[in-house]
C-alpha cells in the first residue's frame, strides 16, 4: 500500500527528483549563498532579548559592537569604536567612534546611536525597549551614565571601576542598532532588525528560513558570500543527512558519534577548536551529607574524567581541573585537586558516613537534562556514567530527567542534590565563569551558584577582581580563587568539551571562534574546480 | 432541520469551550515556567517577577481562565505569545494553518481512494492473496507508530526531501495562499511546484498510513455486509458484473460508515500532524503546538493552537453529522 501511495502521489509531482541542485554554490568564488542548518528557529532578534545560540548567531552577523573580539583569538579588537581611553581612577571610558559607518537602513552611526542602544539594555524604563525580558541586563549594571560630548565621543560613566566592562561590551547584547529603525518598526524591530554588521536582514519566515544579504557598505569591506539563509533543522539525524547531501553547508550541536561519520565523507570538512565552556557536576551543598567536604570528596575521586571524556564525549574533549577553561586566561591548571581513586573515595565516605550517622550506599539523586548542550553531547550517557562510578564508591544516584528548562529551574532553586551542569562563555573572562557559577551573590531562585557555595572570602576576591584594572593583579585574585574552590569542592569540574561544526569542503574562510560566536563575514566558497 | 442544527452548533460551542478550559488549567499545572525560554541561563529574578505580574500569572487560575474567555469574547484577540514576545499568534496561526492543511490534505487524498480501493479489494476476495495481502498492510499501517515510520523511510528512501516546505535555496517565492501546490501555480512557478510536491511526498505518505489502514479495514466489513445482502444477489442473479455491483450497488451502501470513520480519522490527522511534521521540520500546525508545549511552554501559543485544532475538530462532526443526514435518509433529525 505504501508503495501505491508514493506512486500515487508521485503522478501530482510532475518533475519530481530531477531538480536537487546543489544548495546555494551558485556563481563562483566570491558569491553564492551560504545555508545554515540550526536546530531551532530565533524567537527574537534583538540583541538585548536573548540569550538562545541560534538567535545569537544571527544577530552577531547583523550588528556590530563597539570593541569586539578578534578573527581567531579571543584579544579585544576596535570595532565600531576607533579607540577608547578611560580616567585614572577608571570611573569614566571614551570611546572614540569609527567615521562613515553607515547602518543598513542607510543612516549613519553617531553617538546618539550608541547612547540609545546602550541605555535600552541598562535603564530599568525604557520607550524603545519591547521586551522587557533583558537576560544580559545585569552585565552592564556598572554603567552609570551614557554621555555624549560630541557626534563621535561617547562616555561611559560608571558606578565603580570595572575590570569586565570591556570585554562586556563585545557581547552582543550591547550590539549597536539604528535608532531610526528602531522608531519605524517599533515591536517589530524583532523581526525587522538593523544594524551595521556584515550582513543585512532581508525576510523572515519563521520556522522555514531566514535570510540575510550581504551589505555593500560594512566598514570592514562587503562579505564574500552573497546570501545567507538560515534554516531551523530540528531533528539531529535530518541535519547530518541534509549536510551530506549537500541541501545545507554548515550544521552544528551533533553527537561526537555523528561528527564522527560525517568527518569520513570527503565533501565535508569537520572543524574542532577547544572551547570556552566547562561541563561541571553540582552538589547541592545545603543539603546533609553533601555540606559535609568529606562526601564531596569522596565523589570527587569516584569520577574517571578520561573515562567520562571517551563515554560521554567520544573523545573530543579535555579533562577539567577547574571551571575556568585553558583557553581563557586565568586559567590555572596545576590544582591540589583529589585524584581518581575510588577506593580511597568509598573508604572517605564510610569514615563520613560513621561520623555524620548516615547509612551506606547513600541515597541521592541525580539531576540531568533531557537536550544536549555543547557541553553536555550526550546526557543520559553521562547521567548512566555518574551513576555507575557512584555506585562504586557507596553511593546509589537515583536519575531524575526534565527538560532543559526546567532542569535549571531546578538547579537555581536548589531542589537538587547532585546535578549536571554546564556554561559557556559570555565574554572570554574568568570571571564569567567563577563569579557568575560560584560567587553567593547569585545563591537565588533565578541565580546560578547551584552548588549555593557560600564563601565569604571567596566573595571578597570576586569583589575585588571585578574592579581591579590592572591584569597581573587580577590574575594572582583569580588564582587564589580557583585554589579556594579547588580546596572547598562546591563542584566537581568534569571537561571542556571542543566546539565542532561540519561543513562543505568548499566553504572556506569559516572559523569556529573560541567563544562560540558564529562569523561568517570572512567565508566563501572556493569554486569548484 | 434548522432546530437540528441549532442544537448541534451549541452542543459543539459547549465541547469547545469545555476542551479549551481544560488545556488552560492543565498548561499551568505542569511544571515549568514559560519566562524560562525567554531568559536561558541568564534569569533574572526582579524582571521575571515583574512580568510574571503584567501576564497575571500571580492571580488565582479561575480569574486567569475568566479573563481570558472574556478577552476572547469581546475582542477576538488570542493574544500575544510569551517566547516570541510581541507576536500575534493569530497571525502565527494564520501562517501555519495552511501548511497543516495542504499536508493532511494530501494524506486523505492517498488515504480514502487507497484504503477504499484496498478494502474493497479484500471484500470481494475474501480470504484470498488480495485479502490477506490489504489485511497485513493495514495491519502493520495501524500498528507502526508515525514518528518511527518517518524516520524509517528518511533513511530508505535517500532521494527524497525529509524537512520543510521547499529548499532552503529558493528566495524568491512569496506564498499567496500558504498552500504551496497552488501558490506555485498560482504564481506560475512550475518549477517550484515539482519541488514543492517532492517536499510534500514523504510526510504525507507517513501522514495517511494509519488513517488508510482504518479506512480498509472499516471499507472491508461494511463492504462484506452489504455483498451478502439480498439486493446485491438479486443484482447479481440479473446478470450484472461483479464490478458493476460493487461500483454502483455495493459501495453506496457501504459509504455510511466509512464516511464516519474517515470523518474522524480527518481529527486523529491533526494530532498525527503533531509528530509528522516534527520529524518532517513541517512548519504547520502540529510543529508550532509541539514547540509551545515541549520548548516554550509558551501559554498563549498552545492555548490559541488548541482552540484552532478543537474548532476544526467539532465543525467537522458538524459538517459529517449533516453529511450522514444526506447520505442516508433514514437517519432521523431528532
Amino acid at each position: 500500500m505504501l508503495a501505491a501511495s508514493c506512486a500515487a502521489l508521485l503522478v501530482l509531482a510532475p518533475g519530481c527528483g530531477c531538480t536537487s541542485r546543489p544548495a546555494g554554490t551558485t556563481g563562483g568564488a566570491g558569491g553564492g549563498t551560504l545555508i545554515y542548518a540550526q536546530p531551532e528557529d530565533p524567537a527574537t532578534l534583538d540583541p538585548i532579548n536573548t540569550d538562545i545560540a541560534e538567535a545569537v548567531h544571527v544577530i552577531t552577523n547583523l550588528f556590530d559592537t563597539l570593541v569586539t573580539y578578534d578573527d581567531k583569538t579571543t584579544e579585544l579588537a576596535p570595532a565600531l569604536a576607533e579607540r577608547w581611553e578611560h580616567t585614572e581612577d577608571g570611573l569614566a571610558w571614551t570611546f572614540h567612534l569609527r567615521r562613515g559607518v553607515m547602518f543598513h537602513d542607510g543612516t549613519p552611526l553617531d553617538s546618539q546611536a550608541v547612547k540609545v542602544s546602550l541605555e535600552r539594555l541598562i535603564l530599568p524604563e525604557h520607550p524603545l525597549v519591547f521586551d522587557k525580558a533583558r537576560p544580559y541586563q545585569s552585565s552592564y549594571n556598572m554603567i552609570r551614565a551614557i554621555e555624549t560630548p560630541d557626534e563621535h565621543t561617547v562616555v561611559l560613566k560608571l558606578h565603580q571601576p570595572s575590570a569586565i566592562l570591556l570585554v562586556n561590551l563585545a557581547m552582543f547584547p550591547a550590539s549597536i542598532l539604528s535608532p531610526a529603525a528602531l522608531a519605524k518598526h517599533g515591536a517589530g524591530f524583532a523581526e525587522h532588525p538593523v544594524g551595521t554588521g556584515p550582513f543585512q536582514f532581508v525576510k523572515w519566515v519563521r520556522d522555514q528560513q531566514l535570510v540575510t544579504a550581504a551589505f555593500d557598505q560594512h566598514w570592514r569591506g562587503r562579505p564574500k558570500i552573497d546570501n545567507i539563509v538560515w534554516v531551523p533543522v530540528k531533528e539531529n539525524a535530518t541535519r547530518v543527512q541534509r549536510l551530506a547531501r549537500g541541501e545545507v553547508h554548515v550544521a552544528e550541536n551533533l553527537t561526537p558519534i555523528e561528527m564522527d561519520s560525517l568527518a569520513k565523507n570527503p565533501r565535508l570538512v569537520v572543524q574542532e577548536e577547544l572551547g570556552m565552556n566547562v561541563a561541571y557536576l553540582t552538589m547541592q551543598m545545603e543539603k546533609p551529607p553533601l555540606d559535609n567536604p568529606k562526601v564531596r570528596r569522596a565523589i570527587y575521586m569516584a569520577i574517571d574524567k578520561q573515562a567520562l571524556i571517551q563515554v560521554g564525549y567520544g573523545g573530543h574533549a579535555e579533562a577539567a581541573v577547574t571551571m575556568v577553561p585553558p583557553a581563557m586566561w586565568g586559567h590555572v591548571g596545576e590544582l591540589d585537586v583529589p585524584p581518581f581513586d575510588p577506593a580511597g573515595g568509598k573508604k572517605l565516605l564510610a569514615e563520613a558516613a560513621a561520623e555524620g550517622g548516615f547509612a551506606l550506599p547513600l541515597e541521592l539523586t541525580l539531576a540531568v537534562m533531557n537536550q544536549a548542550r555543547p557541553y553536555l553531547q550526550q546526557p543520559a550517557a553521562i547521567a548512566g556514567y555518574m551513576k555507575d562510578a557512584l555506585r562504586e564508591i557507596g553511593i546509589e544516584a537515583t536519575v531524575v530527567q526534565r527538560d532543559v528548562n526546567q532542569h535549571f529551574e531546578a538547579l537555581m532553586g536548589g531542589r537538587h542534590e547532585l546535578g549536571l551542569a554546564g556554561w559557556n562563555s559570555d565574554n572570554s573572562d574568568p570571571d564569567n565563569f567563577l563569579y557568575a557559577l560560584l560567587d553567593p551573590d547569585n545563591i537565588s531562585d533565578a541565580g546560578n551558584n547551584l552548588s549555593r557555595y557560600n564563601s565569604p572570602r571567596f566573595h571578597e576576591l570576586m569583589l575585588a577582581g571585578r574592579q581591579e584594572l590592572d591584569v597581573d593583579k587580577r590574575l594572582a585574585i583569580y588564582r587564589e580563587a580557583q585554589q579556594l574552590v579547588a580546596q572547598d569542592l562546591p563542584v566537581v569540574p568534569l571537561v571542556h568539551t571542543k566546539l565542532r561544526a561540519a561543513h562543505a569542503r568548499e566553504l572556506k574562510g569559516f572559523h569556529l571562534h573560541p567563544t562560540g560566536l558564529i562569523r561568517l563575514r570572512t567565508a566563501y566558497f572556493e569554486a569548484s574546480p | 432541520m434548522i432546530g437540528y442544527l441549532l442544537r448541534r452548533v451549541l452542543h459543539a460551542l459547549l465541547t469547545l469551550v469545555v476542551a479549551v478550559a481544560l488545556v488552560f488549567i492543565a498548561m499551568r499545572a505542569l511544571p515549568g515556567n514559560p519566562l524560562l525560554a525567554r531568559f536561558g541561563q541568564h534569569p533574572d529574578a526582579k524582571q521575571m517577577e515583574q512580568l510574571k505580574r503584567e501576564y497575571g500569572w500571580d492571580q488565582p487560575v479561575v480569574v486567569q481562565l475568566g479573563q481570558f474567555f472574556w478577552r476572547i469574547v469581546t475582542t477576538g484577540d488570542l493574544g500575544r505569545s510569551i517566547a516570541r514576545t510581541n507576536v500575534s499568534v493569530t497571525r502565527e496561526l494564520r501562517q501555519r494553518i495552511p501548511a497543516t492543511i495542504e499536508l493532511t490534505g494530501a494524506a486523505l487524498l492517498l488515504a480514502i481512494p487507497l484504503g477504499v480501493a484496498a478494502g474493497s479489494a479484500a471484500a470481494v476476495w475474501r480470504n484470498r492473496w488480495p485479502d490477506r495481502l490489504a489485511m497485513a498492510a493495514s495491519l502493520v499501517g495501524v500498528s507502526i507508530p508515525v514518528f518511527f515510520l518517518g524516520i524509517v523511510l528518511r533513511s530508505v528512501l535517500t532521494g527524497l526531501p525529509t524537512s520543510q516546505r521547499l529548499p532552503p535555496w529558493v528566495l524568491d517565492f512569496e506564498p499567496l495562499t500558504g498552500l504551496y501546490l497552488l501558490d506555485t501555480l498560482l504564481r506560475g512557478r512550475l518549477d517550484l511546484f515539482g519541488l514543492a510536491a517532492e517536499h510534500l511526498l514523504l510526510p504525507a505518505v507517513v501522514l495517511s498510513t494509519v488513517p488508510m489502514a482504518v479506512i480498509a479495514r472499516i471499507t472491508r466489513s461494511s463492504m462484506l455486509e452489504v455483498l451478502s445482502a439480498d439486493f446485491i444477489r438479486t443484482a447479481r442473479a440479473k446478470g450484472a458484473g461483479l464490478w458493476r455491483v460493487v461500483l454502483r450497488h455495493a459501495l453506496p451502501g457501504a459509504a455510511v460508515p466509512v464516511t464516519n470513520i474517515a470523518g474522524l480519522q480527518i481529527g486523529l490527522l491533526l494530532s498525527g500532524a503533531v509528530l509528522t511534521e516534527t520529524v518532517f521540520d513541517w512548519p504547520g500546525l502540529g510543529q508550532y503546538l509541539a514547540n509551545a508545549v515541549v520548548r516554550d511552554k509558551d501559554y498563549v501559543a498552545v492555548q490559541a493552537a488548541s482552540i484552532v485544532i478543537a474548532a476544526m475538530f467539532v465543525s467537522l462532526n458538524l459538517v459529517l453529522d449533516v453529511v450522514y443526514v444526506w447520505l442516508d435518509p433514514r437517519i432521523r433529525l431528532r
